[in-house]
């Protein structure tokens, strides 16, 4: 295992800017996490990593040795593809020895197979070992894949939304064992994501990329409770966060150049309104089983929070709706600290 | 044979029926939707019958007699399996199917390896790749009675281009390298004309197979250190190994039955060097007049083609579902 240093990094794809100017820093043994949507450049981030693709500018070191024009070959990384990229008509075991047959690396055929054995049994696949690798469900293949990863202890793992082609379930479970994998091997993970609840879960930090740009990292709280920018905090959150002009709401002090609120539910108090006056009317509840989704009409927008299962509210309800420490932003979409509680 | 398509017509006729939207059948009020869907699939069953079935049918009964079709006046005598019997004890017709066998194998040989290594440069996706693709596939879309007039001149011992080119570069004497009268040189004549015409036919389904194997596979096998080599041979070549195989029989049975181009080039000769088993076939039916004997040997062609297809295709079917 190693730290890996980006500094400056730059990719461009004909005349996209897919990275630009990227910093980041990868402790030795940390799972972190790049979050964003389509296109932010997550999956270049990652690629340029693993030596697929060749910055145009900056610098990338893993475990302190500058390999930023080395192939992937000779950089000691390993990937899962967001693909089962499985070697087909190879076993299980095959696949999972595939990494540990090349010259660079030959082992003796007895260790191989311990390593594999023990890897197997890690990701839970050692009753499969000399099925087809095309004869498997999704999530064994994935298990496969991943476990192939393993199999090799590179410096640095790197995962492409390695569970988003699988089921809710199946992505619940994988979740919680590769989190379970990564601590027990004290495994380096640069994983990416678009999925807020991998994010949360995992990570022991999250990078939040929008455009390119790294535009936060931090402990997953950190980037939930203080957002750098609106976009950072309409990223995290469920039901994500409501976004209202200053001043539709009272808010007692926003701070100077304020132009947003975003107020999550911990930032809401809602209450069936007693004298007549109300914020806005209940539109909505919404049935979850564990939990409720309450939306409301305030003027022409519409806020969604979490609410009690036993809420005494109901459709058509008045509301008073009063804001709690919420989140204030600028003009230009950057957090605003301050404001005055009410 | 029959079974089975009078199975698949029922069932086409079915799914018309079933396709069928309920309005057309009430406009043709006196006809039930059954009735209707076999209306329209009559003339498809009609001309199926009439140009495949019945004249297979025919010829498996002419080929127990001793018909013969330029003296359709004289009876006709059933003879049972002699016809089988001398065909299967000929030495000649044997010498033909070794001419097929040797034609067969060294076309699919030699296509197989440069079609593929021609659709593995071409996949490399360099420069003007899809220009050279292209200007590839031209001989396949010649026809073949072209093909087989233009390489006649292109063997011509004496102001043949394929001689002085050979000649120049080997240093033997244009007269000693007459391709088509030679006994020795002219099977291979044969091969090289069927090679040049049909490599890129080979090559453009090798080519299907190497685009269908995704990047993401050798990417991980370029993480995981594999060499090129062994990328080669664990992926490159299993993924697209049930291309290649369909390339080859699809090769196979079509050389099987080659005629036109070496009847044009050779007529099966020097002697019966190049006598493959249709020109074998084609001299016992429009040349001697044995049509009953002809039928038998046709016969005989369609199993043994219709036989190794089908064995080919179960190992092609397990190859696939690994």
């Amino acid at each position: 295992m190693a730290e890996v240093v980006i500094r400056g990094v730059d990719k461009a794809f004909k005349d996209t800017q897919a990275v630009s100017g990227l910093d980041l820093e990868i402790r030795d043994g940390e799972f972190v996490v790049l979050l964003g949507p389509t296109g932010a450049g997550k999956t270049t981030t990652l690629r340029l990593v693993a030596g697929l693709e060749k910055p145009d500018a900056g610098t990338i070191h893993i475990g302190g040795r500058d390999v930023t024009r080395l192939d992937p070959a000779s950089r000691d990384v390993a990937f899962v593809f967001q693909q089962y990229s499985l070697y087909p008509h190879l076993t299980v075991f095959e696949n999972l020895a595939f990494p540990l047959r090349s010259p660079a690396r030959r082992l003796p055929e007895d260790q191989i197979r311990r390593r594999v054995e023990d890897v197997a049994k890690l990701v839970r696949i050692h009753h499969k070992l000399e099925n087809k690798s095309t004869k498997l469900s999704g999530g064994e293949m994935q298990r496969v894949a991943i476990g192939r990863a393993l199999v090799r202890k590179p410096s640095i793992f790197l995962m492409d939304e390695p569970l988003s082609s699988l089921d809710a379930k199946l992505r619940g479970d994988l979740r919680l064992e590769l989190k379970r994998i990564q601590t027990e091997l004290g495994a380096t993970v640069l994983y990416v994501t678009h999925d807020q609840i991998e994010a949360m879960t995992m990570a022991d930090r999250i990078g939040i990329l929008a455009e390119g740009h790294l535009v936060q990292i931090g402990t997953p709280r950190e980037v939930y409770t203080e957002p750098a920018t609106l976009h950072v905090a309409a990223r995290l959150g469920q039901p994500a966060i409501n976004l209202l002009p200053v001043g539709l709401l009272p808010d007692g002090g926003a701070p100077a150049g304020a132009i947003t609120v975003g107020a999550r539910t911990e930032h809401l108090t809602i209450e069936r309104s007693a004298n007549g006056h109300a914020d806005g009317r209940v539109d909505w509840v919404e049935h979850l089983g564990d939990q409720n989704h309450l939306h409301v009409t305030l003027a022409d927008r519409k806020l969604i929070t979490l609410t009690d299962t036993d809420t005494p509210l109901r459709k058509g309800d008045p509301v008073t709706i009063r804001l709690r420490s919420p989140l204030f932003f600028d003009g230009e979409g950057n957090r605003i600290r301050g404001g005055v509680n009410t | 044979m029959t079974d089975a398509n009078a199975t698949l017509l029922e069932r086409a006729a079915e799914t018309a029926v079933r396709a069928t939207p309920a309005p057309v059948a009430t406009r043709v009020r006196a006809l039930s939707d059954r009735a209707v869907a076999w209306l329209f699939i009559a003339p498809t069953m009609v001309l199926l019958l009439a140009i495949n079935i019945f004249p297979l049918i025919w010829a498996i009964q002419l080929s127990f007699t001793n018909y013969r079709a330029n003296r359709p006046n004289e009876t006709v005598k059933n003879v049972g399996l002699q016809n089988y019997e001398r065909i299967l004890t000929d030495s000649d017709t044997w010498l033909a199917m070794q001419a097929t066998a040797h034609f067969v194998f060294w076309t699919i040989v030699l296509q197989t390896l440069i079609g593929f290594s021609l659709a593995y440069l071409i996949d490399r996706k360099f420069r003007g790749h899809a220009f050279w693709t292209t200007v590839i596939l031209v001989p396949m879309m010649l026809s073949p009675a072209v093909v087989g007039n233009f390489w006649r001149f292109l063997y011509e011992p004496q102001i043949g281009l394929f001689t002085y080119i050979v000649s120049f570069f080997s240093g033997i004497p244009p007269s000693e390298i007459a391709m088509l009268s030679s006994v020795k040189l002219a099977p291979w004549a044969i091969i090289i004309v069927d090679t040049w015409m049909w490599t890129p036919y080979v090559m453009l389904i090798c080519l299907a197979g190497l685009r269908s194997i995704p990047d993401y596979i050798y990417e991980a096998a370029e993480v995981d250190r594999a060499s090129p080599w062994r990328q080669f041979w664990s992926i490159t070549l299993p993924m697209a190994l049930p291309f290649i195989m369909l390339a080859v029989l699809f090769r196979g049975i079509e050389n099987f039955k080659m005629f036109d181009m070496v009847n044009l080039l050779t007529g099966g000769g020097p002697g019966s060097t190049t006598e493959v088993a249709s020109i074998t076939l084609k001299r016992e039916a429009f040349e001697k007049w044995r049509t009953g004997f002809s039928s038998a040997f046709a016969i005989i062609l369609f199993v043994a083609v219709f036989g190794l297809a089908n064995i080919y295709v179960k190992v092609l079917n397990k190859v696939k579902s690994r």
